[in-house]
């Protein structure tokens, strides 16, 4: 095995297309990991990588340039949020790095400076397909992680108004419907996040489930998430409490609230759900979306609110469509006003060199013509600097 | 004719000279894909008169300063032997080009207007200058006519051979008016574009109304003038159940009592409690700079649509309202 790796490494470092792409998928990783280290050493990854992995000293000189994140830190962190195709892309290169760029510095900036005694400032992420809202997102979660605020993630909403296997009437409220799947899987990546809030949180009513389960005031909050995770059909119910608890506590001020929302054009959208005579349900029917929508109102202070704008995944909106109004309609739009909208872009020449100086340096990109200048036209041509056409063109190569 | 095609290839062939030659000096055997053997020297079984030869097509003798009105005065069909003009039409086969005018069926199909060029057109207003009156001259300028005769009427007379004088096209009246030149105020001009529906362009700010309904012109154009008379007068009237009109109806967004005024008067609010700043009313705060730039931003970016201009000015504003650097 060694042998052949060693004889890979020089095939590869003589930038031979066809064997690298021949491989199976176990030695990628081994390789990877071993052309790091090599690559380390001889160049130093001052163009595109930065040193400084704090994201609370993120400046705009470091723009353009990969930050690392501790993977560790992204195992408790993003138990759900990443994007597959990143997530594809830390399995391969061992590591997780992201690119500083303009929109999330520019709302560190406002974040740094957030009053927490005035109510929550709502900040919405839009931008066409593929050029970097989630993954801008993440930044600022692994920001006010490091600056320990309480993460209240929902890695994507669309996910709630789709293809959900069983809606239970809700027993709260005779209208609404419960998603249990959905409120359990969310609570548990909940508690990976935010493990150490949970025993200082203490709720301050009494919640009766059924007539024999009750939860007493005063007990913490981690009891009602574990009520949650083991009692599937009260997930729902357990979710809209945490939900309330959170919203009424941050504004005493014990702990600082993020809530990072992804796709919460899906709150005011319609829905595929149907109940079982096939009429159609509102997205305001269902108890999830309900409670949601109350927490992305800014009647609460301690915090603040990201939210991004999502076509993908999207129901019943065409493609092209990335602005504001066309994505959360009159309804989205008038609930969410005002709002600080801001705008997620390609990239520009010097944020495109830097994504392509950190693929040559992981040798992702296998093409000999890949780090002459006309490869490099060539590739800002076809993928017109939209990151996630570029990732999947460099895919290929 | 075969002796008329033969000048057109001579002129398709490069470098080939176009002769006036169509006698049968210049023998046709020697043309490629052409073999006719000249009828002088085949001896027939019977004495066949011999075949006319074709005459040139009369494109030949055209002087280029011609009267072009006298060889098309009426529509006609395309004659490829009385138009000078080499044109070409067809999809052409693969290495070729598209298809001559002699013998193209395509050129036949379409309708041509050679009848119709502006000499001609000069020639028919000439002769119709007698049955005409003069322009007034008073009315040099568009804007004069409009504001002396704001009200435009179309019509149309067919004139054709055949059994009837009649043709039920001419009954059609259509009345056309700028709404600018009408006395209306904001809720009439509103009720009246409900009431008119498709019949008014925003762009031009026209409102259009083509009548057919009565067997005679005349007829016609008093139902067209009632139809605006009666649009004109219930437009300033106002009914009861034009109260319960919901924001739905709107035609264009208004801030005042919107559920955006009311989001912000909270946040405000919120603010200044915070503050302890309790002194503030809700008039006070609604007659700040910073508001009716807010007001501003939220009204263009809902009638106008989004776009970068529009965003990025309602982002300054709300960070100047929240007090964001």
């Amino acid at each position: 095995m060694l042998k052949g790796v060693t004889r890979l490494v020089s095939r590869v470092h003589k930038l031979d297309p066809g064997h690298f792409l021949r491989l199976g998928t176990q030695a990628p990783q081994s390789l990877a990991a071993h052309l790091d280290n090599q690559v380390s050493f001889e160049s130093p990854r001052a163009i595109s990588c930065t040193s400084e992995n704090d994201p609370a000293k993120h400046e705009e000189k470091h723009e353009g340039q990969h930050y690392n994140l501790p993977l560790q830190d992204m195992k408790t962190i993003f138990p759900h949020g990443l994007p597959p195709r990143y997530a594809m892309q830390m399995k391969t290169f061992n590591e997780a790095c992201l690119m500083v760029r303009k929109p999330a510095l520019e709302l560190l900036h406002y974040l740094k400076n957030t009053n927490f005694a005035h109510p929550a400032v709502r900040y919405v992420l839009y931008g066409e397909k593929g050029t970097g809202k989630t993954l801008s997102l993440c930044h600022i979660i692994h920001f006010c992680a490091k600056q320990d605020w309480l993460i209240l993630h929902i890695p994507d909403a669309h996910l709630w108004v789709k293809d959900c296997r069983d809606l239970l009437q809700s027993s709260y409220n005779k209208q609404r419907f419960d998603q249990p799947l959905e409120a359990s899987v969310w609570l548990k990546n909940f508690k990976t996040t935010n493990e150490r809030f949970l025993n200082q949180i203490k709720i301050q009513e009494k919640y009766v489930w059924n007539k024999r389960e009750s939860i007493e005031k005063g007990s913490s909050l981690g009891e009602v998430v574990e009520q949650g995770i083991t009692r599937v059909r009260n997930a729902t119910d357990a979710v809209g409490i945490v939900l309330k608890e959170l919203k009424r506590q941050s504004s005493l001020g014990i702990f600082h609230l993020l809530v990072a929302v992804d796709g919460v054009n899906a709150l005011w959208g319609r829905t595929t759900l149907k109940r079982e005579d096939k009429s159609p349900i509102a997205a305001e029917e269902l108890a999830l979306i309900h409670n949601l929508r109350k927490m992305v109102k800014n009647d609460w202070n301690g915090g603040a609110i990201v939210m991004t704008l999502s076509q993908t995944g999207s129901l019943f909106k065409p493609r092209k469509a990335y602005l504001p109004q066309e994505l959360l309609g009159k309804e989205g739009f008038d609930a969410l006003d005002p709002f600080i909208p801001i705008l997620v872009g390609n990239y520009n020449p010097k944020e495109f060199e830097s994504c392509i100086q950190y693929y040559l340096e992981n040798s992702w990109l296998q093409h000999e013509k890949a780090h002459t200048e006309e490869g490099k036209k060539e590739l800002l041509f076809l993928s017109n600097g939209n990151p996630g056409q570029l990732e999947r063109l460099c895919a290929y190569l | 004719m075969a002796a008329a095609s033969l000048p057109a290839w001579r002129r398709l062939q490069p470098g080939a000279r176009t002769l006036r030659a169509f006698s049968t000096a210049a023998s046709p055997t020697t043309l490629p894909g052409n073999p006719r053997p000249s009828t002088t020297e085949r001896t027939s079984r019977f004495d066949r008169p011999p075949r006319r030869k074709a005459l040139p097509p009369r494109t030949e003798k055209m002087a280029v300063d011609q009267d072009w009105p006298s060889v098309y005065p009426v529509a006609a069909p395309f004659k490829p032997s009385a138009v000078p003009l080499p044109v070409r039409m067809g999809y052409p086969v693969k290495m070729g080009v598209p298809m001559a005018k002699e013998g193209n069926l395509e050129l036949l199909k379409i309708p041509n207007f050679l009848h119709l060029t502006p000499v001609a057109i000069k020639k028919h207003c000439e002769a119709l200058k007698d049955f005409c009156t003069e322009w007034p001259a008073a009315l040099d300028s568009d804007e004069k006519c409009e504001k002396h005769f704001p009200i435009e009427i179309d019509t149309a007379d067919y004139v054709s051979a055949g059994p009837s004088i009649r043709n039920p096209k001419a009954r059609v009246v259509t009345l056309r008016v700028k709404l600018s030149s009408l006395n209306l105020d904001d809720h009439a001009k509103k009720k009246l574009i409900k009431l008119v529906g498709e019949r008014y362009c925003k762009t031009t700010d026209v409102l259009t109304i083509k009548t057919d309904r009565c067997p005679l012109k005349r007829q016609n154009y008093d139902y067209a003038m009632y139809l605006l008379t009666v649009l004109y007068h219930e437009s300033w009237k106002t009914e009861d159940w034009e109260k319960n009109k919901t924001e739905a109806d709107m035609e264009e967004y208004i801030w005042t009592n919107s559920s955006s005024e009311k989001n912000i008067l909270e946040t405000l609010l919120q603010i200044k409690a915070a503050e302890k700043n309790l002194e503030v009313t809700k008039e006070e705060l609604l007659g700040t700079k910073e508001i009716e730039d807010y007001k501003k931003c939220v009204v263009s970016l809902k009638n106008e649509g989004d776009s970068e201009n529009t965003l990025s000015q309602y982002k300054d504003s709300v960070k100047r309202l929240l007090n964001l650097t």
